[in-house]
């Protein structure tokens, strides 16, 4: 008995420590991502709203004790319905970086080329699987996981499929 | 040599509650690396430590190409790179301002760490090359621009860690420091053993919307183009800070760093953070035994 309410009053102690919210040390003000303005012949930093909202992230912080998503399985259902124009968009948005696309002259060669996409002949299911979380293929990948991450839609990562699918 | 640690679960505290169970904070890091914490590390590293060791003899005809010139760790900007006035110059006219506003009794300078204090600049030399160093009145590791704040502090100025006059004081505390090797010691038992070890394991963990540690790229894709960017090595990369960038004005490291997470959508953390305390050991490590130079230029 003793034990037990100890054991609840424990958990209740710890609840804060599971907060979502950003760590103290985060460049986070009343919620918002700031990044800092320098201003010259001053001794103070401004701070400025940034042009994203990153508070949700795991941070480099000691105290932050939020977890990292685990990978995660996707279950795509047939049929993809993508749609490759908007897909090729989406690309030249988030993988051109890395990744080398037909009609690209600063090609990104952290990833693998997608040149000729078509010829591999993988299956839907995979390549959604690939963009949605790809540590479920490659724990040490480098490759970001746009689906467990929140960072692509369902349709935005049908499009991406149809697209890469289609690149001859 | 690669030690397979991916996906190590993290263990965290999380509570004051001495009994309470510990429990897993799931978090990944990449492929864990080991480092020498001296510059010629590199050589087994990216190896491109062959094209700029020699600050006084780089090839500028890499530094011409842009397919190539990422061999030359960005060192081509360096003094003399533009030998006109920029940025970079009136920063260091307006830190010996502020030094001289500073030090009038000479114990600003005591409060840094140069022997004997005083108001004479010549023992200023070395100084920038042997930080960051155990404090012991702030009891921890510091960087040399959060030191430059608490000094400053203590003088009735507010020069926050990042800001443009705290950067101005650095640069003009470095420039006394050219041309000599950064020297500080990681490898003896010690504060500023563990937090290199806290840094290196900060290079190798994963964070943000992307996932991304630092090591993702400045380890393990050195040479890869980001389109039109070219990955560097982590090596001979803290001589030249703080440093003058259009962008930012002046950036110190700690500022790099909050571009760095910033750019890889990635919460950053303030200026003079533990964490961000412990990257610039690491990252100061690994370029020990190369020249300060002041005040440089980049482009990023």
């Amino acid at each position: 008995m003793r034990l037990g309410s100890f054991f609840i009053l424990s958990i209740f102690l710890a609840a804060p420590a599971w907060s979502v919210d950003p760590p103290s040390d985060a460049s986070v003000r009343g919620g918002k991502t700031m990044e800092p303005k320098i201003i010259v012949n001053s001794g103070r930093l401004e701070w400025v709203p940034h042009k994203r909202e990153l508070g949700a992230w795991p941070t480099l912080s000691y105290q932050d004790r939020r977890a990292t998503p685990e990978p995660q399985r996707a279950a795509m259902t047939a049929p993809t319905n993508g749609d490759a124009a908007r897909g090729k968009s989406l690309a030249w948005t988030w993988c051109i970086a890395c990744h080398t696309l037909p009609g690209d002259e600063w090609p990104g060669t952290v990833g693998s080329p997608m040149w000729h996409y078509k010829q591999y002949n993988h299956a839907d299911a995979l390549v959604y699987q690939q963009i949605f979380d790809p540590r479920v293929f490659n724990p040490h990948t480098v490759m970001p996981a746009y689906g467990t991450f929140g960072l692509l839609a369902d349709q935005d990562i049908r499009d991406l499929v149809a697209y890469l699918q289609s690149i001859e | 040599m690669t030690i397979s640690r991916i996906a190590l679960i993290f263990l965290l505290s999380f509570s004051t509650v001495a009994v309470a169970a510990q429990p897993f904070v799931y978090r990944e890091f990449d492929l864990f690396e080991q480092y020498e914490p001296y510059v010629s590390g590199d050589l087994k590293l990216s190896g491109s430590y062959e094209y700029w060791k020699d600050p006084a003899n780089l090839d500028y005809r890499i530094a011409g190409n842009p397919d190539e010139n990422w061999k030359l760790n960005w060192k081509f900007m360096d003094p003399p790179f533009n030998q006109a006035v920029h940025g970079g110059h009136f920063a260091l006219d307006r830190g010996e301002d502020l030094f001289g506003q500073l030090n009038i009794k000479g114990r600003f300078a005591t409060c840094l760490g140069v022997k004997g204090g005083g108001k004479s600049t010549s023992k200023l030399a070395g100084l920038r090359a042997g930080y960051p160093r155990w404090r012991d009145d702030l009891k921890r590791v510091a960087g040399l621009e959060e030191v430059i704040e608490h000094c400053a502090n203590k003088q009735g100025r507010v020069l926050q860690s990042g800001s443009y006059d705290n950067s101005a004081v650095s640069i003009y505390l470095a420039s006394f420091s050219n041309g000599m090797p950064i020297a500080i010691d990681v490898a003896r038992a010690g504060p500023m053993k563990e937090s290199f070890e806290r840094g290196r394991k900060l290079f190798h963990l994963k964070a943000g919307a992307f996932n991304f540690a630092c090591s993702s790229c400045h380890s393990h894709n050195i040479g890869r183009r980001l389109r039109g960017n070219i990955i560097t090595t982590p090596y001979g990369d803290a001589a030249h800070y703080p440093v003058y960038k259009t962008q930012y004005m002046l950036q110190s490291l700690h500022l790099r760093f909050v571009e760095c997470n910033l750019d890889t959508r990635t919460q950053s953390l303030l200026p003079g953070s533990r964490p961000y305390t412990d990257l610039e050991v690491f990252m100061t490590a690994l370029s020990n035994g190369y020249p300060v130079t002041v005040p440089a230029e980049r482009d990023w």
